[in-house]
């Protein structure tokens, strides 16, 4: 009878690095076909080979943790620090778009009237929706920290309480940026005023819908009781990354909401 | 349901409140039920067959409906990509 005589994770062979990864490639080229070839058939493949992959690959993650028992202290720390390394690359990700909105703001051109916004743009009013949007996403932090502490405690009611606040919160708030979109006064083509604030909130839209899904897994999961009160990066990951959302947003907030009006 | 390990008799009360075993399994089953402990028993029987495949059957047809789609999809995509990068003479 063997054993390991090391704590660390020797993961069994696995075929999804190989999916996601020609997954990849049906994205890469699904796209030059939807843009050049009118077809869109490679691109919904892409997508359905995407999601099977990050639904199989996820699931085994939690067999291995949860069911097997190969998270140890360990490798846990392995996993934080990966979370936090993705993290960090997702900042940089939006840096970028801040770069740009900063790049054309800060000194605006001729062409845009030598002003900001430019001449013609009447950007949406700070204090109305996107102001709500702000508190949606801060009472979204407050919860998700008390659904924690709760956890902890092994208060496991309130836990479950708590999180659905959360996700409720997280869902509230895509469904009042997704009706600030249709009835915005400009569209993504509407110059470099358009182009900045979608690409960077919609982008920030993206990731709270990617959030939110994260979080409802965590949900099922504590419904399930897979989370114990010492254990439970997988939640834990979760709050990092809604965390992050909403930082993200309060700088979206100030920079492009308010100082851009 | 499983075999208890300890005898199922209560033991004598030695507290005001009466204690549960742990090895207590109803066998009917209802929305609620903790059901990771016999998870944790099942995915570490040592059958030697890999994580992705340990619950048989349905793990097998979800794994070859994905390689199916993204094999097929990579030999459609290298077609397409390959017909498309023949010149179109107008």
């Amino acid at each position: 009878m063997t054993h390991q005589t090391h704590s660390y994770h020797m993961v069994n062979p696995s075929p999804w690095p190989l999916t996601g990864a020609l997954s990849a490639l049906l994205t890469t080229s699904g796209l030059v076909m939807w843009f050049h070839h009118n077809s869109s058939f490679l691109l919904t493949l892409s997508m359905a080979t995407n999601m099977l992959t990050m639904y199989q690959w996820w699931r085994d993650v939690v067999r291995e943790g949860t069911f097997q028992g190969h998270h140890t202290p360990t490798v846990q720390k392995g996993l934080r620090y990966g979370m936090i390394l993705f993290i960090t690359s997702e900042i940089f990700f939006f840096a970028g778009f801040f770069w740009a909105f900063y790049h054309s703001s800060l000194a605006p051109t001729p062409e845009l009237g030598g002003c900001w916004p430019p001449t013609g743009i009447t950007p949406l009013n700070p204090l109305e929706v996107p102001l709500l949007n702000t508190s949606v996403l801060l009472a979204s932090g407050v919860s998700i920290t008390w659904a924690h502490h709760s956890l902890m405690e092994g208060d496991r009611k309130h836990m479950i309480q708590a999180l659905f606040i959360t996700i409720l919160l997280g869902l509230y708030f895509t469904i009042l940026q997704t009706s600030e979109y249709y009835e915005a006064p400009f569209t993504i083509s509407d110059g470099i005023y358009g182009s900045t604030f979608f690409m960077a909130t919609g982008f920030h839209g993206l990731h709270v819908i990617i959030g939110s899904t994260f979080l409802i897994v965590c949900f099922l999961r504590q419904l399930n009781y897979h989370f114990t009160s010492d254990h439970h990066f997988g939640f834990e990951a979760a709050a990092w990354y809604w965390h992050f959302v909403d930082v993200v947003w309060l700088f979206l907030y100030v920079s492009i909401y308010w100082w851009g009006s | 349901g499983l075999r208890p390990l300890v005898s199922t008799e209560a033991p004598p009360i030695i507290f005001a409140t009466p204690t549960k075993l742990s090895s207590d399994f109803p066998v009917y089953d209802y929305a609620g039920k903790n059901k990771v402990p016999e998870l944790q028993k099942f995915f570490q029987k040592s059958d030697g067959v890999p994580i992705h495949l340990k619950r048989g059957l349905p793990d097998q047809m979800l794994y070859r409906t994905t390689m199916a789609l993204t094999l097929g999809g990579t030999i459609y995509c290298l077609i397409a990509l390959y017909m498309a990068s023949q010149p179109r003479n107008k």
